[in-house]
């Protein structure tokens, strides 16, 4: 449906270089990466509010590169929403009826149409200064909406909203989904992603640095920039070696991990999630796969319950329940075992950071 | 920090002194002007001819002049270009210059040898001594006032509602009309009303392109140093209580418009 074909854009010191990405008719895709990593200078290209230095940008095989933003039938949902403050409600929402020197009727017939869907019937009449986020929200999407575009581009849609309205507004994009809309939604947050993608493009100064399922993503990270955003903590600087017919991966503190089967590289970086590995006060008996004696260093609570920083010849990040923590009665400096098993030992070719 | 403390006082002491400053002379001019020598002015045909014809030539300058300017303004608050900064340094230019000096400046530009004097004389059109004239000699020493403000309006209106404009369809003249300039309207109502006040109290620059017909500013001049101050006094009072009133009236006018508020761009 819409394919950029090695877009470049330089503004200033910063620059989209290279990117190509295909949005499949119907998918919710979205765009993770941190502030100033050019999510929402992309979208602006997609958008047609700038256009790239080279590359093409095409929407149902038609060329779209340079055509004009009025043309393009994308509607854009900006961060902060960017309301008319000198326009009431249904000015807003009329806004692009307007321009189209559409019939008086059938703005009144749409917009009426729009605002019921939407929920926002009853804010009509009044001006925006004094709308909440989600009514803010709403309203923006409303008047993009009312447009009936071809894709949807959001930026940063549930930045400004309270925790407690992100749920409601979260299932509006799901349902707009579900009725065929395509959606390409920019966030710098993990699991707003997770929670809404069909699939995932995860973008890091100016590049596309991984895309896919969220799933193969996250369950996969190409490099450490991925693999924090699924929360990893646990990264080692590693070289693999076979012994027999068993790989094993030596870090820079000499601490050597079994590994499953695989194929591996001489170096790398070998990830493990914080919530795959458990812990025991006494030595575990026939344990399989990795265990090492360590220090608690640190103790803080996390969303999980309690996070445990252990140095066992390298720092490890160790997320166990609140119960657990209970019963294990452990303090900072107490003597801890930690395990974890082969497969959950994530290995990264060449050591990108 | 104590209601009463040192700084306070010394502040208030201060600010009065500069109040007082600008208050006095007025004060004292109102003062020693009499009721019957105010009626006799308000009936004096020429001063009150005088008046009009300053009202209407410094506003009909600031209209015409704003068509220009508010475009002007927008792009130096949305483009940039080459020599920018030279640009902005031209429009200021008039605030720096002595006001004689810039009125032969004007005079040299709308004279029957200036660029602009041969081709208003080629269609029948005069300026010297004429209210074309004064109108480009108010505008010449005003006009920054106009420009700098509505810039400054144009600027915080946040990019993002432009743009957001046009990704609803609306092209960029109507993105200007239903979006910039309704967002930016209190700013260049402020240029306006400053650029007409400016204009109509102008009287160095005018003096030098219009002897006749008579301005306020310049009739005034004229009562004091043919007559006195005793005949120029309530001259003085009555344009400056007709420019009071209509300053204000200006003013009010400006801020009825509905107060809008603005969120400044948000973070990319």
């Amino acid at each position: 449906m819409l394919k950029l074909d090695n877009i470049s854009k330089k503004m200033g010191d910063f620059a989209l270089s290279g990117i190509s990405m295909e949005i499949r008719e119907g998918e919710y895709y979205v765009l993770l990466g941190r502030s100033g990593s050019g999510k929402t200078q992309l979208l602006e290209l997609i958008a047609g509010l700038n256009y790239p230095d080279s590359g093409k940008l095409w929407l149902d095989d038609e060329d779209i590169t340079f055509k004009k933003i009025q043309d393009r039938n994308i509607g854009l949902v900006f961060q902060d929403y960017a309301i008319f403050p000198n326009l009431t409600v249904f000015g807003n929402i009329a806004y692009s009826l307007h321009c189209r020197k559409t019939q008086k009727s059938t703005i009144i017939k749409e917009v009426t149409r729009i605002a019921k869907e939407l929920n926002i019937s009853h804010l009509l009449n009044r001006f925006t200064d004094n709308l909440s986020g989600g009514e803010l929200q709403r309203v923006a999407l409303a008047r993009t909406l009312i447009t009936s575009p071809r894709l949807l581009l959001l930026d940063e849609p549930l930045a400004s909203i309270d925790a407690s309205l992100k749920d409601d507004i979260k299932r509006t994009f799901r349902q707009l989904n579900k009725k065929g809309l395509t959606i390409i939604h920019v966030t710098h947050d993990y699991s707003e992603a997770v929670s809404l993608a069909k699939r995932i493009g995860v973008i890091h100064n100016g590049n596309i640095v991984q895309e896919g399922a969220p799933d193969d993503v996250f369950g996969k990270p190409v490099n450490r920039f991925v693999a924090r955003y699924a929360g990893i903590r646990n990264f080692f600087r590693v070289r693999f070696s076979k012994e027999g017919l068993l790989w094993k991966a030596v870090s820079e503190g000499k601490l050597a991990f079994n590994l499953s089967e695989g194929n591996y590289p001489d170096e790398g970086l070998v990830l493990v999630r914080s919530n795959a590995i458990s812990v025991s006060v006494e030595e575990p008996l026939h344990e399989n796969g990795n265990c090492f004696k360590g220090v608690i260093k640190d103790i803080s609570p996390c969303e999980k319950g309690m996070e445990l920083m252990v140095e066992a010849g390298e720092m490890f990040y160790v997320d166990i329940t609140m119960n657990d923590f209970k019963k294990l009665q452990i303090t900072e400096t107490s003597d801890i075992w930690i395990i974890f098993p082969e497969e959950a030992c994530i290995a990264l070719q060449g050591g990108s950071m | 920090m104590s209601r009463n403390s040192p700084f306070n006082w010394i502040l208030l002491i201060l600010s009065s002194l500069v109040l007082l400053f600008i208050l006095a002379p007025l004060a004292g001019m109102f003062l020693h002007t009499g009721g019957s020598e105010l009626l006799e002015t308000v009936n004096d045909q020429e001063v009150r001819a005088s008046i009009w014809l300053t009202i209407w030539v410094a506003f009909a300058a600031t209209f015409f002049f704003a068509i220009g300017a508010i475009p002007l303004a927008w792009l130096l608050a949305r483009k940039e270009f080459p020599m920018k900064n030279v640009v902005q340094g031209i429009i200021d230019l008039p605030v720096v210059l002595p006001h004689t000096a810039a009125g032969i400046a004007i005079l040299g530009f709308i004279s029957r040898d200036g660029l602009l004097g041969k081709a208003a004389n080629s269609v029948g059109l005069t300026l010297i001594n004429n209210p074309r004239g004064i109108a480009l000699a108010m505008a010449f020493v005003s006009i920054p006032f106009l420009i700098n403000a509505a810039r400054d309006g144009f600027t915080a209106v946040p990019e993002r509602l432009e743009k957001a404009a046009l990704s609803l369809g609306a092209s960029r003249t109507r993105v200007f009309f239903t979006i910039s300039l309704p967002l930016a309207w209190r700013s260049i109502m402020t240029g306006f009303v400053m650029m007409f006040a400016r204009g109509m109290s102008e009287f160095g620059a005018v003096v030098i392109v219009a002897y006749h017909p008579m301005v306020a500013p310049v009739l005034i001049y004229e009562r004091f140093s043919s007559f006195g101050l005793k005949y120029a006094r309530p001259a003085a009072v009555l344009f400056i209580i007709v420019a009071l009133a209509v300053f204000i009236l200006l003013r009010l006018i400006s801020v009825r418009k509905k107060e809008t508020h603005i969120l400044p761009d948000a973070e990319a």
